[in-house]
């Protein structure tokens, strides 16, 4: 992958990123594994842009997202969907598995992270291949990491007291759901940068499958917020 | 024949439709001593005929390992193979570094066939003058294939090439039906079977001058040892082609 700016010799090196996307969490669950992102693009502290589709499915079986700079996470879905296309050229039927697209994504990061432009992403691969689960992260530097739940930005803080007492490797999948939920309630309250809106994806047997995006409940009518002593405050 | 005046260089069509100089690239690879391979559902065995320049030489070695899940079988100019085997070596170490994953066996020969085009078109180069066997295992199965120096490539279920390579064919025409379901040890013995027919009448298969290579589902590449040859070259007294069985 060579940019046009490294051609031309205006290379820049990104030092911080301008649209950012939220955290992403990642749970395997009973015949496959889960992807929950929210919908929102901050700019800086901004709430932009807030109805946006932040998971891509990248082949038949494999899914994608990222937090962190949004720019670079489009680059990267055009660049993986590269060479499922390029996979048609040689017309043998064999296309890359979930793996192979992780491992990809690990060698670029790690070269960009070399040249000091790093692509600014928390990268999250999931899949279902010969009826095995795969789920990695693959960080801004290039590290590569398979696990069986994955977590990027606040949700590592926030959300793993959550899934380590609420879900398992096996579980189904509308309880790997409610936790990802619950995740995402946590940070809307606690993560400046989230949203109530988030989106689920799953990748089982069947394929991918993306979910139109959803509000998570929240809960706001508590009674201290509704009065005070002495005081009749606005209601809801 | 009037073949002189068209065959100078490969950027020359005879009357014919033909270029002389693939045609005699061709030729090399039969000059060759032979090699051939066979598949079944799980296996791939690759046997060849080692050739010794002289009593004082060792054999040259003819099948060589490109990956763990892939390996080829050359006939022809020695030198030639040893270039387009370090080019599938470097190309599955990269797909490796990159995918973490074999390269898929077909994909490879097409960019070896690609590569041998090239040089059947310029007026500076000349074909690649080696065949070659390619044996290899990916997702899509049990793969042998045969690349020319013309750049064409084709998928075998059995196939032998070099010197007295017919012989060996024919012997596959009769069998090939069974391959499909032997056992790794009747693969040996079949590709061994077809082997002596290609022989020499004063020539005799020994643990010396075979080599024979074996490769699985769950089976690196791995050449016979001189013990185990020699086990295969004495059963082949016994085997029935036929029934797949030794027999008394």
């Amino acid at each position: 992958m060579i940019f046009n700016s490294e051609i031309s010799g205006e290379q820049q090196h990104t030092t911080s990123p301008v649209v950012t996307g939220g955290s992403v969490i990642a749970l395997v669950y009973n015949g496959g594994v889960i992807v929950g992102t929210d919908t929102l693009c901050s700019y800086g502290s901004m709430a932009a842009f807030k109805n946006v589709k932040k998971i891509a499915q990248i082949s038949k079986n494999t899914i994608y997202a990222s937090s962190g700079e949004f720019s670079d996470f489009q680059q990267v879905v055009k660049e993986l969907a590269k060479i499922d296309r390029s996979a048609l050229q040689y017309d043998d039927g064999v296309h890359p598995s979930p793996k192979d697209y992780g491992n990809f994504l690990a060698r670029l990061s790690y070269k960009k992270r070399c040249k000091i432009n790093p692509l600014y992403l928390q990268n999250v691969i999931a899949g279902f291949h010969n009826g095995e689960r795969y789920l990695s992260l693959v960080d801004i530097y290039g590290t590569y990491l398979e696990s069986n739940f994955i977590t990027t930005g606040f949700a590592s803080y926030f959300c793993k007291a959550i899934i380590s007492n609420y879900w398992n490797e096996n579980c189904t999948l509308d309880q790997a759901k409610q936790v990802i939920r619950e995740c995402f309630k946590v940070l809307f309250c606690r993560d400046c940068r989230a949203h109530d809106v988030i989106q689920l994806a799953y990748v089982d047997a069947q394929g991918a499958h993306i979910e139109e995006p959803e509000r998570v409940e929240t809960k706001w009518d508590f009674n201290g917020f509704k009065s005070r002593a002495n005081e009749k405050l606005h209601t809801q | 024949m009037l073949k002189h005046l068209y065959d100078t260089d490969c950027v020359t069509w005879s009357p014919q439709g033909k270029l002389f100089q693939v045609e005699y690239a061709m030729e090399a690879v039969k000059q060759g001593s032979i090699c051939l391979g066979l598949k079944s559902n799980e296996n791939v065995v690759l046997c060849s005929l080692k050739r010794q320049p002289s009593e004082l030489a060792g054999y040259q070695e003819k099948q060589f390992k490109i990956d763990d899940h892939m390996a080829i079988a050359i006939a022809g100019l020695t030198a030639d193979a040893r270039v387009l085997c370090k080019y599938m070596r470097t190309e599955c170490l990269e797909y490796k570094y990159t995918y973490e994953s074999h390269h898929p066996v077909g994909r490879l020969v097409f960019k070896v066939a690609e590569k041998s085009q090239h040089k059947t078109q310029s007026g500076a180069k000349r074909p690649y003058g080696v065949g070659l066997l390619v044996a290899g295992i990916d997702p899509n199965g049990v793969h042998l294939f045969e690349t020319c120096p013309s750049g064409n490539y084709y998928e075998y279920k059995c196939q032998a090439i070099g010197s007295r390579s017919q012989a060996a064919r024919t012997y596959f025409e009769s069998w090939f039906h069974l391959f499909e379901k032997s056992t790794l040890e009747q693969l040996i013995l079949h590709g061994l079977s077809a082997l002596k027919k290609a022989i020499m009448e004063d020539e005799e298969l020994n643990e010396r001058n075979v080599e024979v290579g074996i490769l699985g589902k769950n089976q690196k590449f791995v050449h016979l040892n001189a013990q185990e040859l020699k086990d295969y070259i004495a059963k082949l007294e016994t085997f029935n082609a036929n029934t797949q069985i030794q027999q008394e």
